[in-house]
């Protein structure tokens, strides 16, 4: 009998993952009195996109701002200590801008995180890295995962154009952080 | 079994390469198929533990041992006395920072820059003169391309899945150099990253790509060096407050710049004090400003005079300088480092160096 064929990846030898599926947090039915969360993850416009959508969540929508900080390792997860300090302070994260290979897919596995922490989470991506974000997402056991597209590019827009970005993804983000969608 | 016993079945290796592209596991090129004597071989030649973990990717939940390590460079087509050229040269891309989080998915779409120093580079027959950067050469092109099965297989990072790279670029998985020490007149690479003079060790960063500097007509040092501080310098390649960068020089400048009294350290004091633009030429391609993140974009507009140095220093971990090529003409490679560089080899380290006695 011939020898096997070796699989160089070693997933063969791993245990079945368990079914994939999120349940994601449980959604408020408005976002009035809501403290809202905002994460940027450094890439260019991201701080400032969020932070737009953030006034018109306070102004159109009742909601606080009660965190605004910034995950300095855009390629990983955020740690563990950030995602507790959004928990403890917020009922609602905002994040992005996925805009990159590597940011991407961390800005979904973020949301994923956030929504099993129990914080229902709108993830902002470019639209041309939606195979990667959705790879992520099937990694982390959460195929289909919805997150909000934007169309790309971000980094080039000016603050005007980023002013222009937030109030189009508005009705989006309101819609996925409440129960309204 | 040696593979002189029996005359080759070509259906059956066919079938087999087939096999391997069907899993999806090959980089586009056909694969050896990996059997267990043959991983055996390699595993035997490093005398590591195949269980040992030497790679971890967390936020992709994946990891790499020796054993997959082995299993990739077999399909690479190395043979088994190149495995501990290939842990090494891992080894001394883990101490690069990006291999650790997001390089391997970025759109930039690094390549590995793998150096080699020491008598192994005789040993195994790698080539360090004419046609450096390949190919045509069995553990120059073989190695870099397991590090590349490695990234594929063992952390499950493909093309327009989660590896990004926008064009990438000639050469990935393919720039494995070999020190061309007997015509270089400074010491090894390895030597001054951290290595004795006489060892076989490895360093490697990852870079962006490679521009040549092709100069055989001047015999002045300092001409020579205003070419490559000039090429450094440019723009395109400048994104962030500074960029690191290196020089694969060839041996005739190399040793013209030797002759004249340069050391290492001194051309990288050279060119460290020369390489750059003006903030007025930044300003006209729109990147003259640095935001809070240190991220290059257009500026107020105002047109200055004065020069920005691209090098963040005169350090190593900054200018990489190799000697590696034929002597039969002046022609270097600029190489665009992705990061900085860790300025730290690896040794290699033969099985008996490894088991305990």
């Amino acid at each position: 009998m011939p020898n096997a064929i070796l699989d160089p990846t070693g997933r063969a030898a791993r245990a079945p993952a368990p079914a994939p599926g999120l349940d994601l947090a449980p959604r408020r039915a408005d976002l009035a009195g809501a403290r809202v969360g905002l994460m940027d993850n450094t890439k260019h416009n991201a701080a400032l996109l969020l932070s737009e959508i953030g006034k018109l969540l306070v102004t159109e929508h009742g909601a606080t701002v009660t965190v605004e900080a910034t995950k300095a390792n855009f390629a990983a997860p955020a740690p563990e200590d950030l995602v507790e300090r959004y928990r403890q302070d917020c009922d609602v994260v905002l994040t992005g801008v996925g805009d990159c290979g590597s940011c991407s897919a961390s800005a979904v596995a973020d949301g994923i995180v956030f929504e099993q922490a129990g914080l229902p989470a709108a993830v902002i991506c470019s639209d041309a890295f939606v195979v990667t974000a959705d790879a992520m997402a099937e990694l982390r056991g959460a195929p289909g995962y919805h997150y909000l597209r934007t169309p790309h590019p971000v980094a080039v827009l000016t603050t005007d154009q980023v002013r222009q970005r937030a109030k189009q993804l508005l009705p989006a983000v309101v819609a996925m952080l409440t129960s309204a969608s | 079994m040696s593979t002189t016993d029996v005359a080759p079945d070509p259906d059956a290796a066919q079938a087999a390469v087939e096999y391997c592209y069907e899993q999806g596991w090959s980089d586009g090129l056909p694969l050896v198929p990996a059997s267990r004597p043959l991983v055996a071989e390699f595993l035997a030649a490093a005398g590591r533990s195949p269980a040992d973990v030497i790679g971890r990717l967390p936020q992709l939940e994946r990891e790499v041992t020796v054993e997959l390590a082995a299993i990739n460079a077999a399909m690479a087509g190395c043979l088994p006395e190149y495995f501990p050229v290939v842990l090494a040269a891992w080894e001394a891309l883990m101490l690069e920072r990006s291999t650790q989080g997001g390089g391997w998915q970025s759109t930039s779409g690094p390549a590995p820059l793998i150096v080699v120093n020491g008598p192994v580079r005789k040993q195994l027959g790698f080539n360090c003169a004419g046609g450096a950067f390949g190919p045509g050469f069995r553990p120059n092109a073989t190695i870099p391309r397991a590090i590349g099965l490695i990234v594929r297989n063992a952390y499950g990072i493909h093309p327009h899945e989660l590896e990004q790279a926008t064009q990438g670029l000639p050469g990935r998985w393919s720039i494995c150099l070999a020190e061309n020490e007997e015509e270089s007149p400074w010491p090894p690479l390895a030597a001054e990253a951290g290595q004795a003079a006489e060892a076989s060790a490895v360093s490697a960063t990852l870079l962006r790509t490679c521009e040549f500097v092709d100069n055989r007509h001047t015999g002045s040092a300092e001409q020579l060096l205003a070419d490559f501080a000039d090429t450094i310098g440019r723009s395109g390649a400048w994104i962030f407050r500074y960029a690191s960068a290196g020089i694969v020089f060839c041996p005739e400048h190399a040793q013209l710049l030797a002759g004249a009294g340069f050391d290492r350290a001194a051309v990288r004091q050279f060119l460290a004090e020369r390489s750059g633009r003006s903030t007025a030429e930044l300003a006209a391609v729109g990147k003259d400003h640095c935001d809070d993140n240190g991220v290059r974009g257009p500026g107020d507009g105002a047109s200055r005079p004065e020069f920005q140095l691209m090098l963040p220093g005169t350090d190593l971990q900054h200018l990489l300088i190799a000697v590696a090529g034929a002597r039969n003409a002046g022609i270097s490679m600029v190489i665009r480092l992705f990061g900085g560089w860790s300025g730290t080899a690896v040794p290699v380290l033969p099985a008996e160096a490894v088991r305990p006695a």
